[in-house]
């Protein structure tokens, strides 16, 4: 544990009969970064964010603060605050109480109440809506006004659970900016849950990849888009074709039945591994130049590229983002680079992972 | 074309109803309210309610009855319905809430004559302290008891389902901001759901100034309450028109209260 | 852990404090003595008394057949005004309406009973079984209102219009659209105005006349003689009733509630 750290959640389990929302989960949470816990329903990000603000008891592990063990410490002591999902602003309070309800809870002067309500407001870039009704804001103003009444409060850490989720496409991309900026000038560190992975990609400094109640890769999003643990991060984040095959040593892996190089090392020779290959890595080109060969089934014209769907001769499916069309039918060569091939061991720990990144990325 | 017909044809009985036993009755009171016991078109009755200081102390009696009925239900209610909102098996709870309010009220009143008698169960039970019977039966405070008693239902009800209404949202979002429990009661869920209080409010009070049943059987004619007063002149002495007088204050009272605790729509309205 | 024993004490109490009258009235039905007071030792007698009198089975009968007669004729009316009030689209007269509506379910029994003894003296209708059938129907109307309409807002306008797209007439979408989404609002409508003209005393008191009795009624009467124990047995024999009536709502509700469940289940998976 680093001096910067201020969460940490060491092996923490959550079950509820037989039913497991949380495994052994393992987080640390540093100072003044952005942080997103990102992963489909069901997942358990939520219920990560309710063991650090205090509204769920964990079956067992620690939930720290500073170091100090806060899981018995109620929601109301605790120094974060949440910005919910369905923003929870009080429908009996105008803008200007609910923004003001942290304060009034600890007895603040009314000057300061004033000053500091005004100060969280302008954050938010609402300064004239205090004396509205709540029913009277947009989405978008509520959700601010949600992220005011907590920031008001000066937390170390904004819990924010998938504030994003209730806007429209646009907002939503500009309450992403806007979100990071705030972050950054606020300097608090936020942790941050969606769903939605090109949002995490865009976001975050460190991403939490969730499945199953269990975190399957941490790192920053270039780490995580370019070099998924397994197949699920792989599949859930960006794009992905992901075929079967073997690592004959060091730097050279087979599937579809031919060998190629590549930048992976670290594994067993012979050993059975998955292969990814991103779809915009990929490129078109005449079948005796290509590595593969498929026919082309299917594509889309997604404004800036192409999207393609292919199948090789072993039926596998591969997906081509392309600046080129290509025809229906058309029988084309797939060509990529060695480093454009990511290899993935079968059930392979982050820590393992992590090790053997090291070991040969270091040379 | 079509859909404004059938629509019609629906409003016929409906509106048949809401003339005949709605609008039909309140006007036919008021209009009684003008005429003195031989018929005769008069003023009188209202002269007599403003002037004769006994219906005045009456109404005011009444009224003081009816409200503190509505703060003992409501003082035993509200904490009943919070818990029971967090409690295990709640809807099993709400059904024994609701049973006792499909017992005829008459036969509750009756088990208190019972109850409450010289020898009755109280007074049984004080007497294995040494204290020596009291009378209970016919005084204020077993006619205010009673009454408690037989509201409860009628407060906790509405109370619950406000209660029930309220999003856990706003609840965890207070305690995220800081707040204690009893600082999130008195300024989260005490006021989002008051609408529930009121309308147990309601519910209550009205019909506490109108048990004459209960004036009669457990009063024992001590109490008068105005429902008494009008009971007395419809079907003892007679004269409905000093009766629907009363009538009218009664129904004026009524539209006060609902307005009181009627929902007041803020500018924007609610989302 | 503490506070949920502590709540949980409270809430007994109320319980305790809601069930003893009603249990000392059912307990002292089976003593052999003819007060409440001093139990005499177990005995059948006073309900032997009472299925031997026949004056109060006939009561009881009446009063049953009176409360099923009301609340069916109060059901089929309230769920036309029903209809009719969610059909209304200017908002003026539909808020006019519903306040009407609301009226007798706000008002005094008293003043309920008062005006209709003024109105059927009026109309010259002869004070008995009819008068009090027609007031029963009269107060159980808004209830059955009440419980059809919130049924009514939860059908969606895109579902008759499915109807309609895909060839329904007006009469066909009612009666194989609207009406089986809304049985259960109109079965809780009949219950509740079912249970209202059971549990009146008030409003039959005023329009009945020397003919005709309601079980309320005849308790009253009686009450004011004193106690006989023939009451109380005639209130466990209400127990039990009440009991079944009540666990029947609770099916019917228990059964629109796990509808509902899975409609919302339905909408998050």
């Amino acid at each position: 544990m680093s001096n910067n750290t201020i969460i940490e959640l060491k092996h923490v389990n959550k079950t509820y009969g037989d039913t497991v929302v949380l495994k052994d989960v393992n987080i640390e949470i540093e100072r003044g970064k952005f942080y997103t816990l990102l992963g489909p329903s069901g997942s358990g990000k939520t219920t990560i964010l309710r063991a650090i603000n205090g509204f769920l008891d964990v079956t067992s592990g620690d939930v720290l603060f500073e170091g100090k063990r806060v899981n018995d410490i109620p929601a109301n002591e605790r120094r974060v605050n949440t910005v919910f999902q369905d923003y929870a602003l009080f429908p009996h309070m105008n803008v200007f109480e609910n923004v003001a309800y942290g304060l009034r809870i600890q007895k603040l002067p009314k000057a300061e109440i004033k000053t500091r309500v005004k100060d969280a407001l302008h954050m938010v870039r609402l300064d004239d809506l205090a004396d509205r009704e709540i029913s009277e804001l947009s989405g978008g103003q509520q959700q601010r006004i949600a992220i005011a009444r907590a920031i008001v409060l000066e937390p170390s850490v904004l819990l924010l659970d998938e504030p994003l989720s209730a806007l429209d496409a646009k907002l939503r991309k500009d309450m992403q900016y806007e979100l990071r900026e705030l972050q950054q000038r606020l300097g608090i560190t936020f942790l941050f849950v969606t769903h939605d992975q090109e949002e995490a990609l865009a976001l975050s400094d460190e991403i939490f990849v969730m499945n199953d109640g269990e975190v399957q890769q941490s790192g920053t999003p270039v780490d995580i888009y370019d070099e998924p643990i397994n197949h699920f991060v792989a599949d859930f984040i960006g794009e992905s074709n992901i075929v079967s095959g073997y690592m004959i040593e060091d730097y050279l892996v087979e599937f579809n039945g031919k060998q190629f190089e590549c930048a992976d090392a670290g594994m067993r020779p012979h050993e059975q591994v998955e292969v990814v290959l991103r779809p915009e890595d990929l490129d078109l080109t005449a079948v005796d130049k290509g590595k593969v060969t498929v026919t082309v089934d299917t594509q889309l014209f997604r404004g800036d590229y192409y999207e393609i769907v292919a199948y090789d001769g072993a039926q596998n499916e591969w997906l081509v983002h392309s600046t080129n069309p290509a025809k229906d039918g058309e029988t084309v060569g797939l060509t990529f680079d060695p480093e454009d091939i990511h290899v993935m061991r079968l059930n392979e720990s982050e820590e393992d992972f992590d090790a053997r990144l090291e070991s040969y990325e270091g040379e | 074309m079509k859909k404004s017909t059938t629509n019609a044809a629906f409003y016929v009985p409906y509106g048949l109803w809401l003339a005949l036993f709605v609008v039909a009755p309140v006007l036919l009171i008021i209009y009684q309210s003008f005429f003195d016991i031989s018929g005769h078109f008069t003023l009188s009755n209202y002269a007599t309610y403003f002037q004769s200081g006994t219906y005045i102390l009456m109404t005011i009696n009444s009224v003081v009855y009816a409200f503190i009925i509505t703060a003992v239900t409501l003082l035993i209610s509200y904490p009943t319905a919070y818990l029971l909102h967090y409690a295990k098996h709640k809807q099993l709870w709400l059904l024994l809430i609701i049973l006792p309010t499909w017992i005829n009220l008459l036969l509750k009143a009756y088990a208190f004559i019972g109850i409450f008698s010289q020898d009755g169960g109280v007074n049984g039970f004080l007497a294995m302290f040494g204290i020596a019977p009291k009378q209970f039966l016919f005084t204020d405070f077993s006619f205010i008891l009673v009454a408690s008693y037989i509201e409860i239902p009628f407060m906790i009800l509405p109370i619950f389902n406000g209660i029930e209404e309220l999003d856990q949202g706003y609840v965890n979002a207070s305690r995220d901001l800081g707040a204690k429990g009893w600082q999130t009661f008195t300024r989260v869920i005490l006021p989002l759901t008051m609408s529930g209080v009121k309308a147990g409010v309601q519910a209550v009070f009205i019909p506490s100034l109108s048990l004459f049943m209960l004036t009669r059987l457990i009063g024992g004619n001590r109490v008068i309450t105005l429902g008494t007063a009008i009971e007395e002149h419809f079907l003892v002495t007679m004269n409905w028109g000093m009766g629907s007088t009363i009538g009218v204050v009664l129904i004026i009272a009524m539209f006060l209260i609902m307005f009181l605790t009627g929902e007041r729509k803020r500018k924007g309205g609610r989302a | 852990m503490k506070k949920w024993k502590w709540s949980n004490l409270y809430l007994i109490f109320v319980f305790i404090l809601l069930y003893v009258p009603i249990f000392y009235l059912v307990g002292y039905s089976f003593s052999a003595g003819d007060s409440m007071s001093n139990f005499h030792g177990f005995t059948w007698q006073h309900y032997l008394d009472l299925f031997a009198d026949t004056r109060m089975i006939q009561i009881v009968v009446d009063t049953l057949l009176l409360a099923l007669l009301s609340s069916l004729i109060a059901t089929i009316v309230g769920t036309m005004g029903a209809l009719a009030i969610h059909r209304t689209s200017r908002p003026v007269i539909k808020n006019t309406v519903l306040s009407m509506n609301n009226i007798l379910m706000v008002s005094p029994d008293v003043i309920i009973g008062a005006s209709f003894l003024i109105f059927f003296t009026a109309l010259k209708v002869p004070l008995g079984f009819l008068s009090v059938l027609l007031s029963h129907i009269a107060f159980s109307i808004p209830i059955v209102v009440l419980m059809v309409l919130p049924k009514l807002k939860e059908m969606r306008q895109s579902m008759l219009d499915a109807a309609r797209d895909l060839g329904s007439t007006t009469t066909q979408v009612l009666t194989h659209i609207i009406m089986p989404f809304i049985t259960p609002g109109i079965l809780s409508g009949f219950f509740m105005a079912f249970t209202y003209s059971l549990d009146d005393f008030a409003v039959t008191f005023f329009v009945t006349g020397n003919g005709f009795q309601t079980l309320a009624v005849e308790i009253y009467a009686r009450a004011r003689q004193g106690i006989s124990l023939e009451i109380n047995a005639l209130s466990g024999v209400m127990f039990i009733f009440a009991l079944l009536l009540v666990i029947g709502y609770y099916f019917i509700q228990q059964g629109a509630q796990t509808r509902k469940a899975k409609h919302k289940g339905g909408e998050t998976l």
